[in-house]
């Protein structure tokens, strides 16, 4: 058995997603005349920029849309992919971190609430792996749900990635400017994160709390016709 | 006598045996220790292993690993998901898959579970079966004891064992400790009151006691009774190595203190100083604990006669004491370790101290000390007698007396006078009368020694006179003194009892009342509200009518018979 109080404390890690793959979450929504475009998909970033252009051709073929969703489907993947890229060969962040991810989506009939806890050091996770166990627990036999979720924590993770490259950013200008390091640091890159000492303690058990257990239970609602009806018109209003 | 027998209620049964529960896992998986770590473990999930962050651990994939498996085993039958699973573990998500999915590979979970599909189980069993009949492919491996601190329901040890003090931890003297608790008959405080002040090794495994020494858990407070030690019990996440040995006092006190000369006039000289307040005794010594000055003190030769200076004063409150059951549990801490330092000796040494005035240094405890010595069954049958009468109050003694001369007068037809002198004793309201015996008298002059010191020379004085009675017939006298001095007390205890329940009762049935109250006050004030909610969707309704109507004319009165028209088809 090792002391626990070991220093576990590691090197920045440069950018990437806090996955085995590492994919981009992208995310589009385009409307042209009426017609709107709704999509979510990830994206191998070291594919060539090619294969947008042919992506969104084929898409737009597929779907039967009108021709001008391909260059705008092309443009939001490239700016997407581009925004990506920009925080590559940065420094995301060091040490531990455990996120709570949380999820909360519709997706045709299923209703889905979830909360979890992802470590973002460990590049061999899984969302999709993660879906699949989750539908499959759960019996849910609608095929979109589990790319959805992936697809959700991915977006998630994204983000927190991109959060941590900005505090790292900004906690390094701090450190040269020798003043409030303390302060800079550990009120941003925390935020977020977990008191890992507190959880992960030689003290405390990683057996959570039978009150808490309500909380990270996935909770899935099976919607009826009309409850989705209502569901959408209610996103639509919100919208306008 | 079997009243004087140790009360089972004070003193939890030693577990015979560990409870045994039979799983079956994969012969493939026969790897599977409860208190280890295998190497398949280490190279599958190795991220546990390598050190490379503090929350993954080997300590935290035990934890992982023994919920998840207690959790499948609560019911084997049930497939086990993993999202059953991941609601109650702390940690990475991804992680948590991969020790489940590892868990399922082998089988440890999710073996004899049906997955709904009948196939699938039928198949399974069958195959079992099969395997069972070639004994040489495979054999099911069955495992047994599970420990049970990781049961996932909450039982009442498992979350923090029991704080368990040194102080605790040292007074593990065997029947002893029972003896301490509880006098034979106690009152109801007594019984009660030692809930609360309830102090024992108790087993973080089994939950028995572990009176004949245990075992330690070095890194935090948990122990273990050497029956489970010896199955290899030792809870989730304990190795062997991590526990140390703990005998029972002698060595404890042993090893805790090596006294030198010196340090031996220091403790002399701060007991002079502050009596029995061993919290300050101690504080003169760095490396030594409040006990181990007491058992140091005890080992001297002089130690009693120290002690019994200093506590002389407490004797007749005693003996009132004990006649009011609350009393003992108001005993000060002081009074306690000493208690506890006696227990620790052996028995014979206890027996012998009893004897020799064991008594006279330790006011309040001193009697319940005696009754323990009781149920070695090593006294005579007087000495039993005689404690026996020791323990209820003086007047009930001397009422017990009489009726029991009494009857023997009209038995034996024996000229009273005989008693005479006996029964002046009695009067006295002092101890049992069997203090008069010769071959007794060594014995019991300690004792009334202790009792009244102030009467002492009228005792053996009386005792003297009395020599020319017939022995038997004052056994017998004795004898039925005290049985009668028992008998009530018992029906005191009897009568405060029923008093209590009753009691109890009646502030029972009144706080339902009260509860039944609330629930309709409760009740009214809902239907209030709900009248209230009911009168304003009425209005509501009225409103939006009346503003239904409205529009309606407005439209009607702006002439839109378009819309009208267009409504009309849909419709």
């Amino acid at each position: 058995m090792k002391a626990p109080a070991l220093s576990f404390s590691k090197a920045p890690v440069k950018f990437r997603m806090p996955t085995s793959a590492n994919l981009v979450p992208i995310r589009l929504d385009i409307e042209i005349d009426g017609q709107r475009f709704k999509d979510a998909f990830t994206w191998n970033p070291s594919d060539p920029d090619s294969e947008v252009v042919v992506f969104s051709k084929r898409t737009v073929k597929d779907l039967k849309l009108p021709p001008a969703f391909i260059t705008q489907i092309a443009s939001s993947i490239q700016t997407q992919l581009a925004e990506f890229r920009s925080y590559e060969g940065q420094d995301m962040y060091s040490g531990e971190k455990i996120v709570p991810i949380k999820l909360d989506l519709r997706v045709n009939h299923t209703l889905i609430k979830d909360q979890f806890l992802w470590d973002m050091n460990n590049f061999e996770s899984d969302p999709e792996e993660f879906a699949r166990t989750f539908c499959k627990d759960l019996g849910i036999e609608d095929p979109e749900v589990g790319p959805a979720i992936a697809f959700a924590i991915r977006e998630q993770l994204y983000e927190i990635a991109t959060q941590s490259v900005a505090s790292a950013r900004e906690s390094r200008i701090s450190k040269k400017g020798r003043r409030g390091t303390e302060h800079a640091t550990s009120s941003k890159s925390s935020g977020s994160a977990l008191d890992l000492v507190k959880l992960f303690g030689y003290r405390s058990s990683v057996v959570r709390k039978r009150k808490d257990w309500d909380v990270y239970e996935p909770i899935v609602d099976h919607l009826s016709n009309e409850e989705v009806d209502a569901l959408e018109a209610r996103e639509v209003r919100t919208i306008r | 006598m079997e009243l004087t027998q140790r009360d089972p209620s004070s003193k939890p049964l030693r577990p015979d045996e560990p409870e045994l529960d039979l799983y079956t896992i994969p012969s493939q998986s026969s790897w599977f220790l409860w208190d280890e770590i295998h190497d398949t473990e280490r190279t599958e999930l190795r991220d546990f292993f390598d050190g490379s962050s503090f929350t993954r651990t080997p300590k935290v994939y035990r934890e992982y690993r023994d919920f998840i498996i207690n959790k499948y085993r609560e019911e084997p039958t049930r497939w086990l998901t993993f999202t059953d699973v991941r609601k109650s573990l702390v940690g990475d998500i991804s992680l948590l898959h991969k020790v489940f999915k590892f868990l399922e590979k082998w089988g440890l979970i999710n073996f004899s579970a049906n997955l709904g599909n009948n196939s699938n189980v039928s198949s399974r069993s069958s195959s079992l079966v099969v395997v069972e009949d070639e004994e040489d492919k495979a054999r099911v491996k069955v495992e047994g004891t599970i420990p049970n601190a990781v049961r996932v329901g909450a039982s009442p040890n498992s979350p923090k064992p029991i704080s368990a003090p040194p102080i605790v931890g040292d007074s593990s003297g065997d029947a002893v400790e029972s003896g301490f608790k509880l006098p034979p008959l106690a009152s109801y405080s007594d019984v009660f009151g030692d809930l609360v002040k309830r102090k024992g090794l108790v087993c973080g495994n089994c939950g028995g006691n572990c009176d004949s020494g245990h075992y330690k858990y070095t890194k935090g407070e948990f122990i273990i009774c050497i029956n489970c030690f010896k199955n290899q019990n030792y809870g989730e996440n304990r190795s062997m190595d991590e526990f140390k040995q703990i005998e029972h006092v002698e060595n404890s006190s042993n090893q805790g203190a090596m006294w030198t000369e010196a340090e031996t006039l220091l403790l002399l000289e701060s007991v002079m100083k502050h009596g029995d307040d061993w919290e300050l005794v101690a504080q003169n010594f760095q490396n030594k604990s409040k006990l181990d000055c007491i058992a140091k003190l005890i080992e001297l030769p002089f130690g009693e006669l120290m002690l019994g200076s200093s506590h002389r004063h407490g004797n007749f409150g005693g003996l009132n004491g004990n006649k009011n059951g609350a009393n003992q549990i108001q005993l000060s801490s002081s009074e306690l370790h000493e208690s506890l330092k006696t227990e620790g000796q052996s028995h014979e040494q206890m027996n012998e101290k009893e004897q020799n005035g064991d008594a006279v240094d330790e006011g309040p405890p001193s009697k319940k000390q005696r009754i323990t010595s009781l149920s070695d069954a090593g006294g005579s049958l007087m000495k039993q007698v005689a404690l026996i009468s020791t323990m209820v109050g003086p007047e009930i003694t001397a009422a017990a007396a009489e009726a029991a001369v009494t009857a023997l007068c009209d038995e034996n037809s024996l000229p009273r006078e005989t008693f005479d002198v006996a029964e002046d004793y009695i009067s006295n309201g002092i101890c049992s009368p069997t203090t008069s015996f010769e071959q007794e008298r060594v014995l019991q002059d300690e004792d009334s020694k202790l009792k009244e010191r102030s009467t002492q020379s009228e005792i053996q004085d009386t005792s003297l006179k009395r020599d020319d009675m017939p022995l038997t017939v004052r056994i017998r006298a004795s004898i039925g003194t005290a049985l009668g001095a028992a008998a009530a007390r018992s029906k005191l205890l009897a009568d405060q009892e029923d008093r209590e329940i009753e009691n109890l009762v009646a502030i029972i049935i009144e706080t339902q009342m009260k509860k039944l109250h609330q629930k309709i006050k409760h009740f009214d004030d809902l239907e209030l509200i709900m009248e209230k909610e009911y009168t304003e969707i009425e209005d509501l309704k009225d409103s939006l009518l009346a503003e239904r109507i409205e529009v309606l004319q407005r439209a009607v009165n702006a002439g839109i018979c378009r819309w009208r028209d267009h409504f009309a088809v849909k419709s």
